[in-house]
């Protein structure tokens, strides 16, 4: 019998090419990492049962779960408002465990929907991310219209992606993107072609410490 | 952020003792440049060519500054009548002063030669004429001039109508037209961006300066827009007194203003070109036109979509000409275009300059000409009086006033010798080489009229000025009619600071700048009624005549006049040239301007590239793309691939020597039918259906029952939309008491997510059910084939019975897999064959892909792509999107029989209807040909045998058609009246688009398999 | 063009796909409706196909697919384009509905 591996691929595995590109020689003006070893799960309460999904996540992730358009930091998870009574739970991949502990908090009380392959997630920042972001991205990202701690579900290049600002890196604003997997590569090559003309440093990074 | 940083408002002037350039040169060749002022760098010239001649010119030049410092006035040959053209105006309402840029795959034609930033090196050349722009041969087209009138074509290229297409049309675009395309790709990147703000600000003059200065001081978000590459509009031209400083100082002052203020962004060479619903406005940004090429990376323009909550047009006014004969000749120049070359370019337009103005504005250009100590030749008011504020000047300097008309322009190519000026009954010839005119301005009303506000007519400044503007656009200044520089300063303060205001922001807006209110007083006079030529529309060669003429045969309405004549369609879009149209045919009518009204205004103002609407989506990324998670895997076999919606999916898996698709699908198909194959058929819709009442929501969406599915079973589903035509099939897998999966042809997966939301969340609020996509997070391959339970067993782990009676056909549950990898199993199949469909998290795609290899190396396994797919289900009789075309009923499908009579669902009553009952109805059959060699073709019609093809004998056609490798013929599916009646029928089939014609018989859709054994097995 | 998502705010319309008139109610017959056929499919053909085409103020059903995936309905100004007030369907959030509450 032959020896079966089950070796993970990433969806930018031909798209994403680490390096320095695009104008310029310095410092890049744009930094886009793809994170991997993700774990994604869609959380919708049932009906009538919105007040207890927020205390049951209350309860295993120690804060409440946003109810408008914003992501919330949590020792092992950041909630990310996904659309109404709704949210996703995005931590590192840990196999079956993450899942399973929703599972078992939201049994009966909220749906879920694995999606940890489902998206590819991205992360942006550097001096002229927004400039980058302006042209495949329709929203406001100015400072006092999309703070830190903004989210939104949007569309980009046609196709729906939940776009939330972290908390700023060296005094300068993170923009995190989760999009669907099958369009990755498609966006990846919007989203470079989008930066280059600032100068590019592209990579990836795993949200497995 | 601001485009200010990289564009300096003003050029570095001379220094203060008139120091010529360095490159004296340069200088001395350009022999109509003033040796003082002007905003050009005379420390940086600048070499260009036109038509090959080499001149230079000064950073801070336009094209057209340039040639007129070289004394250059023949650019351009005009669109019908090939007459010579010079430069008319200092803007983008250009019409005359079209050159084509550039060369090679860069090659652009109809390029405003007054927009167009000199760069060193710059080629430009003239178009529209042969060989040269001296000799022009098709000048003999003027001659022809009676025939070229309004409306000829329509009247003369009538017959035979069959005619126009192949022979009038091709040569009427020879004879006339304007430049040529580059005909080859276009090198440079455009791009698309997205801006916001409280306030949009349009034009940098006195007015919009004055507005973003007050709505920025106020706090609100301000975007400030400019054409041109330099902030400040007619103060670079005009320069006058502000707050007791000089115009330029007070620019600069408030220039810098705003570039320190963090709310405020400065966009310089970003024109405006429309207004949209809800306060979004198109803006086109020149990035790098002002380059020779954009650097690597950069791009050549950027289209803005700019979403704001209020708007302050300050975009100033247009000149308008006098129509008189002649008035079309190079070195007739609008008098404020005269005052722009002098003052801003430094270089003076004419050696000898007359000035024909009906207003006080043209004598501004009398004063520029005499203070840069150029000569008046004379000064031709109309008005008979000299107005008040000039009379020192006109006796300081003993300027020749004529109270008359300039009633014809005498000159060849190289431009005005000499006018004819009538004043009473005497005419008299005065010599000149360039001629300033001015009929007045006219407010720039076209951003306000883009929501069909309709502009009103003013009286006291004879023009029209904003009707009702859209909502949240404030007109302000000269382009709302005020026409004084105190005025522009003042309406534009009090509009940014309303605009501010109104969007909530609560800063002190200070108080307006303030200048001596100068008199603006006219006299109209449209057109001077004498013998000759007469231009209306300089761009389409339009004559006063025309105008008449189209009086005169009925087209009196302005909208008929400009299709008529072509009046105002040309790419300057009438900018100076309309509102003089319609005053002539009121004139014609005897009505007035405001009765006669204007044309409906429309967007874009100003042209926009199609690449730079474009931007990124051209060549390879038109649109966007998804990947199956086995795609790469699938790439390095050598897969072809094919678009089906925007995913690619392997189409076939080719091998070494095969040479034609259809060798290497056969091979595909042989191979599942004998051994086994695998696909990747991830791109099919799933969506996790959960809840306490899932069950309850897909007994209403489907035609079948879902609620009474066992747990850890699939069964296929066919759901209607309203109306009671099909909408999509689909397997269902129940998961779990509360969690369902449902699956949807590739195709459909959006719209049908779209519909289960609306009855989730509008049709049966009170269900328990939530829905989510889960496309995106499996890879899922199907597995076919009489060896699929051998590979299977290779691959899952040996805890796990895959046997016949330990996973029956339609089972559906969870496995281990050797290796530690979870993974569902569904025993579904598509081929016919013996099959399940197995799915990993999208991740392990290629892994999972691998592996299949692996476990059904021993049995010959093959991937096989979409076009197998196809084969295997056409044979097997599958319905799929050729069938599912929006018309089918399940009856017709043949999966009437599916439908539950103990239930309500989605389009149960409307499917009852008599005509979708029909017995005679198109119903799903299968085609196989008489003779066995004929290839079938896709939307060949089926008619009885022995009938006439034609619509009334039509009964049908093939809907889909592959060649079957275990029948050794072609076959089809067809969509043929009363189809299931007529088995074993022979029927014509006709194809008239491919011109075949021969017969073929109706038989079963199910050619492989029928009783449905093997995929039991 | 913005619209606002009562629950994301203000959107570019090009996230928002429009479905037409919320006012026709959707008819329920079960299987053994009392009513004649003739009644059943007279009501449930002019909730298909009869629309009113209103030149001024409309109640239009919207769907937000791209940003919260929820259906809305709006009132919007079929001559200007003005939306005058955006709401979510009944059956948007979690929040307990009772049947067909449009």
């Amino acid at each position: 019998m032959p020896d079966f591996t089950w070796e993970t691929q990433s969806p930018l595995r031909k798209a994403l090419v680490v390096g320095r590109h695009g104008a310029g020689t310095g410092a890049a003006g744009v930094t886009l990492r793809e994170v991997r070893d993700i774990a994604l799960v869609q959380v919708m309460a049932r009906r009538g049962q919105a007040a207890a999904t927020a205390k049951a996540a209350k309860k295993l992730f120690g804060v409440e779960p946003p109810t408008s358009p914003k992501a919330v930091t949590a020792k092992t998870a950041t909630l990310i408002w996904s659309g109404a009574d709704q949210f996703l739970a995005f931590a590192p991949h840990s196999g079956d465990e993450f899942y399973a502990k929703l599972a078992d908090t939201f049994a009966g009380i909220a749906s879920l929907s694995d999606q940890s392959d489902g998206r590819c997630a991205l992360h942006i920042s550097g001096p002229r991310a927004r400039d980058a972001m302006a042209k495949f991205c329709a929203l406001d990202l100015h400072d006092t219209v999309f703070p830190v701690g903004a989210a939104a579900s949007t569309a980009i290049d046609h196709t729906n992606a939940s776009v939330w600002r972290s908390a700023d890196e060296a005094g300068e604003a993170v923009y995190n993107l989760l999009v669907f997997t099958s369009f990755s590569d498609s966006l990846w090559h919007m989203i470079a072609d989008a930066a280059l003309e600032y100068g590019l440093d592209a990579g990836h990074v795993s949200a497995v410490q | 952020m601001s485009g200010y940083t990289e564009t300096q408002p003003l050029g570095r002037t001379a220094t203060a003792d008139g120091r010529a350039s360095p490159d004296r040169s340069s200088a001395a060749n350009q022999s109509h440049r003033l040796a003082n002022g002007g905003l050009i760098d005379r420390q940086a010239p600048l070499q260009f060519s036109f038509d090959g001649k080499s001149m230079s010119g000064f950073a801070g030049d336009t094209l057209a500054s340039a040639l007129v410092a070289n004394g250059v006035k023949l650019v351009a040959r005009s669109f019908k009548y090939h007459r010579p053209r010079g430069i008319m105006t200092a803007g983008s309402e250009e019409p005359s002063a079209l050159v084509e840029m550039r060369t090679g795959a860069r090659k652009e034609a109809n390029t405003r030669a007054t927009t167009q930033e000199l760069y060193d090196g710059l080629v430009a050349s003239s178009q529209n004429r042969w060989p040269s722009l001296r000799r022009d041969f098709m000048a003999v087209n003027s001659l022809l001039s009676p025939i070229f009138v309004a409306g000829f074509y329509y009247k003369t290229f009538m017959w035979p109508a069959k005619f126009w297409e192949k022979l009038y049309e091709p040569a009427i675009r020879r004879a006339a037209g304007l430049g040529e395309t580059a005909h080859l790709p276009d090198p440079d990147h455009y791009d698309k961006a997205w801006a916001h703000c409280d306030v949009l600000v349009v034009g940098s003059g006195a007015t919009g300066l004055s507005a973003a200065l007050a709505a920025g001081r106020a706090g609100a978000r301000v975007i400030l827009c400019e054409e041109d590459s330099h902030i400040g509009g007619r103060l670079l031209s005009d320069g006058g007194e502000i707050d007791g400083m000089p115009a330029l100082d007070w620019l600069r002052r408030v220039t810098d203003e705003l570039a320190s203020l963090p709310n405020v962004r400065i966009m310089a060479r970003t024109a405006v070109f429309g207004v949209y619903d809800g306060g979004d406005f198109g803006a086109l940004e020149r990035v790098n036109d002002h380059v020779p090429q954009p650097a690597e990376h950069q791009v050549r323009q950027r289209l803005w979509r700019i979403a704001t909550r209020r708007s302050v047009v300050g975009a100033g006014a247009i000149e308008r000409p006098i129509v008189f004969p002649g008035n079309d000749r190079p070195g007739v120049m609008m008098a404020a275009a005269v005052r722009t070359y002098i003052n801003r370019f430094a270089a003076m337009p004419g050696k000898r300059i007359a000035v024909f103005t009906n207003n006080d504005d043209g004598w501004r250009t009398v004063e520029a000409v005499v203070r840069a100590g150029g000569e008046i030749a004379a000064v031709i008011d109309p008005r008979g009086k000299v107005p008040a504020a000039y009379r020192a000047l006109a006796d300081r300097s003993g300027l020749r006033v004529l109270p008359g008309q300039v009633v014809d322009v005498k000159g060849g190519v190289d431009g005005v010798r000499s006018i004819t000026v009538a004043t009473g009954s005497s005419t008299q010839n005065i010599d000149t080489d360039c001629l300033a005119a001015s009929g007045g301005w006219n407010p720039n009303v076209a951003l306000s009229s883009f929501h069909r506000g309709r502009p009103t007519w003013r009286e006291d400044i004879a023009a029209f000025v904003p009707g009702v503007s859209p909502p949240g656009m404030i007109m302000a200044g000269a382009a709302n009619g005020d026409l004084s520089l105190d005025a522009c300063l003042r309406t534009g303060h009090a509009a940014g600071a309303m605009a501010a205001a109104e969007t909530g922001a609560k800063g002190k807006s200070g108080n307006a700048a303030k200048a001596a209110d100068e008199a603006f007083a006219i006299q109209p006079l449209w057109q001077v009624k004498a013998k000759g030529k007469a231009f209306v529309d300089f761009q389409h060669d339009v004559t006063a005549s025309d105008v008449t003429l189209a009086q005169r045969e009925g087209f009196e309405s302005v909208e008929h006049l400009k299709r008529y004549t072509t009046l105002g369609m040309a790419t300057d879009q009438g900018k100076n040239s309309n509102v003089t149209g319609l005053a002539i045919m009121a004139d014609a009518r005897g009505r007035s301007i405001a009765e006669t009204g204007t044309t409906i205004y429309r967007p874009p103002y100003a042209p926009v590239a199609i690449g730079a609407l474009a931007g990124h989506h051209r060549d390879q990324n038109f649109h966007a793309w998804r990947l199956t998670p086995s795609h790469h895997w699938a790439a390095e076999r050598g897969a072809v691939f094919v678009d089906t919606g925007l995913w690619k999916r392997a189409q076939w898996f080719p091998l070494a020597g095969e040479t034609d698709w259809l060798q290497s699908v056969k091979r595909e198909v042989l191979a599942v039918r004998n051994g086994v194959g695998f696909c990747d058929v991830s791109t099919l819709g799933k969506v996790d259906v959960r809840g306490a009442d899932a069950g309850t929501f897909l007994d209403r969406v489907y035609i079948n029952g879902f609620s009474k599915l066992a747990v850890g079973k699939a069964r296929y589903g066919l759901m209607l939309r309203e109306d009671g035509i099909v909408m999509d099939d689909g397997t269902t897998s129940r998961l779990a008491e509360d969690h369902y999966l449902t699956t949807t042809t590739t195709a459909k997966a959006g719209p049908v997510t779209q519909h289960l939301e609306f009855c989730r969340q509008v049709l049966w609020p009170e269900l328990d059910v939530q829905l989510s996509s889960a496309t995106d997070q499996w890879a899922q391959f199907s597995i076919a084939g009489p060896r699929t339970r051998d590979l299977l067993i290779n691959l899952v782990d040996p805890s796990e019975d895959v046997s016949n009676e330990g996973f029956p056909f339609m089972g559906v549950r969870e496995v281990m897999l050797r290796g530690g990898m979870k993974a569902r199993l569904f025993r579904i199949s598509f081929s016919g064959e013996m099959a399940f469909e197995i799915a990993v998290p999208a991740r392990y795609g290629e892994a999972m892909a691998r592996n299949i290899m692996k476990a059904g190396e021993p049995f010959g396994v093959v991937p096989y792509g979409t076009e197998a797919l196809g084969v295997m289900r056409i044979e097997k009789g599958h319905v799929a999107g050729p069938e599912l075309n929006g018309m089918t009923t399940a009856s017709d499908l043949g999966l009437g029989g599916m439908a539950s009579k103990k239930k309500d669902f989605i389009g149960r009553i409307m499917a009852g209807r008599e005509a979708l009952m029909a017995p005679d109805r198109q119903v799903v059959v299968g085609i196989k040909p008489v003779d066995k060699a004929r290839r079938l073709r896709s939307g060949a019609h089926v008619v009885p045998k022995g009938a006439i093809p034609g619509p009334e004998t039509d009964q049908g056609y093939l809907t889909s058609v592959c060649f079957s490798p275990v029948l050794d013929h072609w076959i089809a599916l067809a969509l043929v009246e009363r189809g299931r009646e007529r088995i074993g029928e022979i029927v014509r089939i006709c194809d008239p688009l491919r011109n075949e014609d021969y017969e073929a018989e109706i038989c079963s859709p199910v050619f492989y398999d029928p009783e449905g054994g093997r995929q039991r097995a | 063009m913005r619209i606002a998502c009562p629950f994301c705010g203000e959107r570019d319309s090009s996230e928002f796909s429009y479905l037409g008139d919320a006012s026709p109610k959707r008819p329920n017959f079960a299987v053994d409706s009392p009513n004649s056929p003739a009644e059943i499919e007279d009501a449930v053909f002019d909730y298909v196909y009869l629309r009113a085409n209103v030149a001024g103020d409309m109640r239009e059903y919207w769907y937000h697919g791209g940003g919260c995936r929820s259906w809305l309905i709006a009132e919007r100004n079929t001559v200007t384009h003005e939306f005058k007030s955006v709401t979510a369907a009944p059956g948007a959030g979690a929040a307990l509905a009772g049947q067909a509450g449009e």
